[in-house]
């Protein structure tokens, strides 16, 4: 008996989040963009769709870890667009470091850049939008550095990493996504660092009075928020072929988007990667569908900023649960 | 936890007047020292009028910009805001409008830019820092949109005077600006019972709703307030450099809220000071224009922009720290 319930519970637990209305907005969409294009609804175009969420996706998969622990972090575009353009520079043909250590470099360089943002924002105790907005500008002047020497990316292996497709349809980096989605998903669930990541963004106060390591388990988080901004700048070169200190640029406004409409709520303690991969879905189709629309360029801008500002504001209408009163 | 804010509050006017103070006399050594090193470039007649008139919309924006800090909100939206006025001025200029109605069409932009976001804080409630970066990106865009990504002249004897105008030939107009702005936000922040009550809010928003304040409708004429004078910063912007191009203002609120904070005002709002806001916004301003004296690349100074925002944050929670230790 009790086990019947229990199951009920969690499958009503589920339409409570905002993920089945997230299925729903996207079949709708999708039927209005098939109707709308006739380019759309082609398995090109739907390859297309998959493999350009790629660096978008694995960027998501961190910030979530980090925000469901009610922190924040803007420096994300800004982190991979170094990992990126450092291994660029590593991989040059007169340098020439071999990919192993290259790659272990740039996760090394992810990680530090998380491991610092963490300290600033536990240990000395800023907010952490301020300390990544900061952030975000140091990481990108640093970028400059290599700005002349124009690095491209011959290496094969490389090269591969963000463009081969199983069975030539489906994109080796949407599985990347949903392996790291789903390994995130079970340590959420079942490890000690998940349930206490999600008890600190349901009330910070409660958590360290109960006794959990707050401040370790949020550096924590912003170090592997750090990580797979270096999955994502190698992905970024892989992609585009060379390094160019401006990549990633704007990435953190996306991310947001996506996470927010993903069903995380700002200020922690809930969300599930399986809305973040649906929302994930949903922006690059929009994105893909204002293309195939002709849309203009800066006009697409716009669409994105009032995506965001929509998105959050329907977060802030479910989170309120009284009348507000100031 | 109210009570020993307010506590810091009473206690407070001696030691920011001294910390304005200190920041007043950082600034002094930093121009002596800058008009040192710099010399003969950075004390010169070449140099400190653009600096003076650069420093000016950021000063402008940065008053305004404290008084919906310390009521506990922030706008980070004032960058994509100067834009969006900048590429409005120069394409309503092309049509052919006269320059004082182009001034108000801009003004009113502004307020309404002001007036969306404060609807988005007040009426629903969303987080003013998620916000306004939204509508950042909005402004910015829809200023892209408006010139199609191009810059365009913007010439117009009132858009020049607003910039690079002289007051009795001698005072730069956006200096008047500047000093008209600081004025007014002083007076109301120091002097009269709606800064005393924006304090109110920042301190404590709760107990300022129960002791009979509109919370909601200061927050938002802050917000219009912030809206109204970022655009007048637009303009002035638009008129120095004689071109609308929606990439004005780009990165400005890292400079602006920095500046801020270095003078004083606290990030969850209730403490800060106008003066000091000044002080920052002169001591950041000096510091960006030497390193360009200097010859240092812009992505340098990047660099030194975000690590400025970050080292100053860090100093005001350290001393917070080491204060509430020795309590």
């Amino acid at each position: 008996m009790e086990k019947v319930e229990k199951k009920y519970s969690a499958f009503m637990n589920f339409l409570r989040t905002p993920t089945p209305t997230l299925i729903g907005i996207y079949i709708v969409m999708f039927i209005l963009f098939s109707l709308a294009s006739k380019n759309f609804l082609v398995i090109q175009n739907i390859k297309g769709i998959f493999n350009n969420f790629a660096v978008y996706g694995i960027l998501s998969a961190g910030v979530t870890i980090v925000m469901i622990g009610g922190g924040f972090d803007l420096s994300i575009g800004s982190t991979a667009g170094l990992a990126g353009i450092v291994s660029a520079v590593l991989l040059m043909k007169n340098i020439e470091v071999p990919t192993p250590v290259v790659f272990l470099i740039a996760i090394v360089i992810g990680c530090t850049v998380g491991l610092i943002n963490g300290i600033i924002i536990t240990k000395v105790g800023i907010n952490p939008i301020i300390t990544t907005l900061g952030m975000l500008a140091i990481i990108r002047g640093v970028c400059y550095f290599w700005a002349d020497l124009n690095p491209r990316i011959y290496n094969v292996f490389v090269q591969n990493l963000g463009r081969i497709y199983i069975g030539n349809v489906f994109p080796i980096t949407t599985i990347y996504i949903i392996v790291a989605f789903v390994i995130l998903t079970l340590v959420l669930k079942f490890t000690r660092f998940g349930r206490d990541l999600f008890t600190i963004g349901g009330n910070e106060n409660l958590a360290r009075l109960a006794g959990i390591h707050v401040d370790r388990i949020k550096i924590i988080s912003y170090v592997i928020s750090g990580f797979f901004c270096s999955i994502a700048g190698l992905l970024l070169i892989s992609q585009l072929g060379s390094g160019r200190p401006e990549y990633g640029t704007g990435a953190e406004l996306e991310v947001l988007t996506i996470i927010v409409l993903g069903g995380v709520v700002v200020g922690g303690g809930k969300g599930n990667f399986l809305g973040v991969f649906i929302a994930l879905i949903i922006i690059q189709t929009i994105s893909n569908g204002m293309v195939l629309l002709a849309v203009p360029v800066f006009m697409r801008m716009v669409v994105k900023g009032a995506l965001l500002v929509l998105v959050i504001a329907i977060d802030a209408l479910r989170s309120r649960r009284n009348l507000q009163l100031y | 936890m109210a009570e020993i804010k307010a506590a810091e509050v009473s206690q407070k006017k001696k030691s920011v007047l001294n910390n304005t103070a200190i920041l007043f006399l950082i600034l002094v050594a930093m121009f002596g020292i800058f008009s040192y090193i710099g010399r003969p470039w950075f004390f010169s007649r070449l140099n400190i009028i653009p600096m003076i008139n650069n420093l000016s919309f950021i000063g402008i924006v940065a008053a305004v910009l404290t008084m919906v800090m310390i009521s506990g909100e922030i706008d980070f939206s004032v960058g994509g805001n100067i834009g969006l006025t900048a590429c409005l001025t120069a394409v309503l200029l092309e049509r052919g409008l006269p320059g004082w109605l182009v001034v108000i069409i801009a003004l009113a932009a502004g307020a309404a830019m002001g007036a969306f976001n404060g609807m988005l804080v007040t009426v629903i409630g969303v987080n003013s820092i998620m916000a306004t970066i939204g509508t950042m990106f909005i402004w910015r865009g829809i200023g892209y949109t408006l010139t199609n990504g191009e810059s365009m002249l913007a010439m117009n004897p009132v858009i020049d005077f607003i910039g690079r105008g002289f007051i009795f030939k001698v005072i730069p107009f956006p200096i008047v600006l500047l000093v008209i702005i600081f004025v007014l936000t002083y007076v109301i922040m120091n002097h009269s019972k709606w800064g005393r009550r924006i304090y109110a809010i920042g301190a404590n928003p709760l107990a300022s709703y129960l002791s009979g304040i509109n919370v909601k409708r200061v927050k938002f004429i802050g917000f219009l307030l912030c809206g109204i004078t970022a655009s007048l910063g637009g303009l002035i912007l638009t008129s120095l450099s004689a071109v609308g191009m929606p990439q004005h203002g780009q990165g400005l609120e890292l400079v602006i809220v920095s500046s801020i904070i270095l003078g004083g005002t606290v990030l969850g709002g209730g403490k800060g000071q106008i003066l000091g806001t000044l002080a920052g916004v002169l001591i950041l301003s000096i510091l960006y224009n030497f390193l360009t004296i200097m010859n240092v690349y812009y992505f340098y100074i990047q660099i030194v922009q975000g690590s400025v925002l970050i080292i100053v944050v860090s100093t005001y929670e350290i001393g917070q720290a080491m204060k509430r230790r020795r309590m």
